[in-house]
C-alpha cells in the first residue's frame, strides 16, 4: 500500500514539477509580451522604421496635406487675380543636340506643352512646342507651334484672333487679349441688361442677356426701330475694342417724309454721340429719344 | 478536538501529503491554464496590431503617394501661369507677381512686382524699369481694381519688352545694313538710324525716324524716312513711301529681313 502510494505520489510530484516549469516558461512569455492596455511599444518602433527606409525625403501625410492646402490656396488666389482658371497642364520634355561642328556646345531643348481651363465663359485648350537653345553666350526661348481650340465657337472674331495667335506662335497675346475680350464681353453683357431692367418695354435683346445687339422699339409708334450693334474686334497686334453701330428699322411712309434726312445720317450721328458722351451714356439717351415718343 | 481534525490527524502521513499534492496540482494546472490564455490573448492582440499598422502603413504609403502627385501637379499649374504673362507667389504680406514678357512667341524678359496686400494694397519692391510709368498706373488702378493694375501694367512692360526685342535684332542681324548706327532711347519708343538698299541699277541711302507714341504698342505711330542720296532719279520715291508703310506694319527686324529677301531676288535676275 505503502509502496502503491509512494509510486503514485513520484507520479505527481513530476506533474508538479512539469506545471511548475510550465508557468514559468508561460510567465516569461506573458512578460515578454504587452499587457493589454499597454501600447505595443515593440511594434510601434518597428512602425516608425519603416516610412524613413522607403521613403527617403517623403513627407508625412500630415505635412503633406498642410503643403498641398497651401499650394491649392495659392492657385485659387492667382486664379481668381488673373482671371485664368487653369485646369490641367503637363509638359514633356525632349533634348534634341545639336552636332554640328559650327555649334560647339549648343544644346536644344525641345518641349511640349498642353494646357487646358477657362477665362469666364471662354474654355481653351493648347499645345505648344518650346524649343530652348542655349549657346555659351545666352539660352533663348520661342514656342515653336502653337494649337488653339476654344470654345463656345459662335464668336467670330475670337475664332479669326486664335487663327492669327497661331500662326504667329503668340501665346502670350492669346492670353492678353483673352482677357480684354472677355472684360469687354461682361461689359456688354452688363449694360445691355441694365437698360434692359431700366426701360424693359422698350429695349429688347433678341439674344438674350449675351446678345450682340440691342433693338430698341418704340410702342408709341410700331414699325419704328433702332437697333445697336456692338461688336468687340481685335486687331491684327491684339488690340481688343469695342465697334458699336446703329441700324435704323423705319416703315417706307416715314422716310418719305423725313425731309432733314434725320433717319439716313441717324447712324453717324451715333458715332459723334458716343464719342461724346460714351457708351452708357449714348445709348441712355438714344433709348430715352424713343421713350419720350412712347408717352 | 474536532472530530474533522481528529479525522486529519489519524490520516496517515502520506495521505494527507497525496491530498495536499493533488490540491497544489490542482492550482497548478488552474494557474497555468489561465497563463496559456493569456499568452493566447496576448499574441492575438500583438499579431492583430501589427496586422492592422501593416495595413495602415500600406494605405498611408499610398495615400502618401496620391497626395504627392497631387502637389506635383498644382506646381506644375502654378508654373504654367507664367506663359499667361502673370503668375506670382503667396508672400506673408501678400503676393510677389511675376510679369512674363514674349514677342512674337519668343520667350523674353521677367518683372516682378511686390504687392502687400492691405486695405488698400501698395507696392514693397519691384523689378520695372524707371522708365515706364509704374507712379501713374499704379494710381489709377492700384487700389481700386488690382486685376486691371496688373493687365494695364502687362501691356506696357510687355511692349517695351517687344519694341526692345526688335531694336536688338536689328543691331545683332542687319549691321551691314546700316551706315549709321541705331540710336535708341531706354525707353525704346525713339529709333533712328540709316541704312542702305539696292535696288535695281543703284544703292538707295535712306534715314529713318521711328516714334511710338502709344506705349502699349510695339508698332510705331509716326515714321519719317528720307532720302539721303543726291541723285535726282524717281525711282527712290516708290522706295520711300513703300518703306515707311513698311514700318508702320511689320516688325523692324522682320522688314530688314524683307529688304535682303528682295536684293536675293535681284541677285538671282542677273544671273539668268
Amino acid at each position: 500500500m505503502a509502496f502503491e502510494a509512494g509510486g503514485s505520489m513520484d507520479a505527481e510530484a513530476r506533474e508538479v514539477r512539469a506545471l511548475e516549469a510550465e508557468i514559468a516558461a508561460l510567465q516569461r512569455r506573458c512578460q515578454e509580451l504587452p499587457a493589454p492596455g499597454e501600447k505595443p511599444s515593440g511594434v510601434r518602433k518597428s512602425c516608425q522604421k519603416l516610412p524613413q527606409s522607403d521613403s527617403e525625403g517623403w513627407e508625412s501625410s500630415k505635412d503633406l496635406r498642410s503643403h498641398l492646402g497651401h499650394l491649392k490656396s495659392e492657385l485659387s488666389f492667382l486664379s481668381t487675380l488673373t482671371g485664368f482658371n487653369i485646369r490641367n497642364y503637363s509638359k514633356k520634355i525632349e533634348a534634341v543636340t545639336n552636332t554640328e561642328v559650327t555649334e560647339e556646345g549648343t544644346t536644344k531643348v525641345l518641349q511640349r506643352h498642353r494646357l487646358s481651363g477657362n477665362c469666364n465663359m471662354v474654355t481653351f485648350q493648347l499645345e505648344f512646342q518650346v524649343l530652348e537653345i542655349q549657346t555659351k553666350e545666352k539660352l533663348s526661348s520661342a514656342i515653336t507651334d502653337l494649337n488653339i481650340i476654344m470654345e463656345p465657337t459662335e464668336y467670330s472674331e475670337l475664332s479669326e484672333f486664335a487663327c492669327r495667335a497661331e500662326e504667329r506662335r503668340d501665346l502670350l497675346m492669346f492670353f492678353q487679349s483673352l482677357h480684354f475680350f472677355v472684360e469687354w464681353y461682361e461689359y456688354r453683357k452688363h449694360t445691355f441688361k441694365h437698360f434692359k431692367e431700366k426701360y424693359p418695354d422698350t429695349v429688347h435683346l433678341p439674344e438674350g442677356a449675351c446678345s450682340h445687339c440691342m433693338e430698341i422699339h418704340s410702342t408709341s409708334r410700331p414699325g419704328f426701330e433702332l437697333v445697336v450693334v456692338w461688336r468687340i474686334q481685335i486687331n491684327e497686334e491684339g488690340k481688343v475694342s469695342p465697334k458699336l453701330d446703329l441700324l435704323t428699322k423705319v416703315p417706307q411712309r416715314a422716310l418719305v417724309l423725313d425731309k432733314n434726312r434725320v433717319i439716313e445720317t441717324a447712324p453717324s450721328s451715333f458715332q459723334t454721340l458716343l464719342g461724346v458722351l460714351g457708351i452708357e451714356a449714348a445709348l441712355d439717351s438714344l433709348i430715352k429719344l424713343l421713350c419720350v415718343g412712347n408717352n | 478536538m474536532s472530530r474533522s481534525h481528529k479525522k486529519s490527524e489519524e490520516l496517515p502521513r502520506v495521505q494527507r501529503d497525496e491530498n495536499v499534492l493533488r490540491t497544489k496540482i490542482h492550482e497548478l494546472r488552474h494557474l497555468r491554464d489561465k497563463l496559456r490564455a493569456e499568452v493566447k490573448r496576448r499574441q492575438a492582440r500583438v499579431k492583430a496590431c501589427s496586422a492592422n499598422v501593416e495595413t495602415n502603413q500600406t494605405a498611408e504609403i499610398s495615400e502618401q503617394q496620391v497626395l504627392e502627385k497631387q502637389k506635383e501637379n498644382v506646381k506644375a499649374i502654378l508654373q504654367a501661369y507664367r506663359f499667361t504673362g502673370l503668375s506670382g507667389k503667396l508672400t506673408s504680406r501678400g503676393v510677389c507677381v511675376c510679369i512674363s514678357t514674349a514677342f512674337e512667341g519668343n520667350l523674353l524678359d521677367s518683372f516682378f512686382v511686390d504687392l502687400v496686400m492691405e486695405k488698400p494694397p501698395w507696392i514693397h519692391h519691384h523689378s520695372i524699369p524707371v522708365f515706364i510709368p509704374l507712379e501713374k498706373i499704379a494710381a489709377a488702378y492700384l487700389q481700386s481694381d488690382l486685376q486691371r493694375f496688373l493687365f494695364s501694367l502687362c501691356e506696357y512692360v510687355n511692349a517695351y519688352s517687344g519694341r526692345k526685342y526688335q531694336a536688338d535684332r536689328l543691331q545683332s542681324d542687319f549691321e551691314a545694313l546700316l551706315t549709321v548706327p541705331l540710336q535708341r532711347n531706354s525707353l525704346c519708343n525713339l529709333l533712328s538710324f540709316t541704312y542702305k538698299v539696292d535696288g535695281r541699277d543703284q544703292s538707295f541711302s535712306f534715314s529713318a525716324r521711328l516714334l511710338y507714341e502709344d506705349l502699349t504698342a510695339t508698332l510705331p505711330t509716326d515714321v519719317t524716312v528720307t532720302y539721303q542720296g543726291m541723285e535726282a532719279s524717281t525711282h527712290w520715291e516708290e522706295h520711300r513711301a513703300s518703306h515707311e508703310i513698311l514700318f508702320r506694319t511689320k516688325p523692324l527686324h522682320q522688314v530688314f529681313a524683307s529688304f535682303s529677301k528682295e536684293v536675293e531676288k535681284l541677285d538671282l535676275s542677273l544671273v539668268s
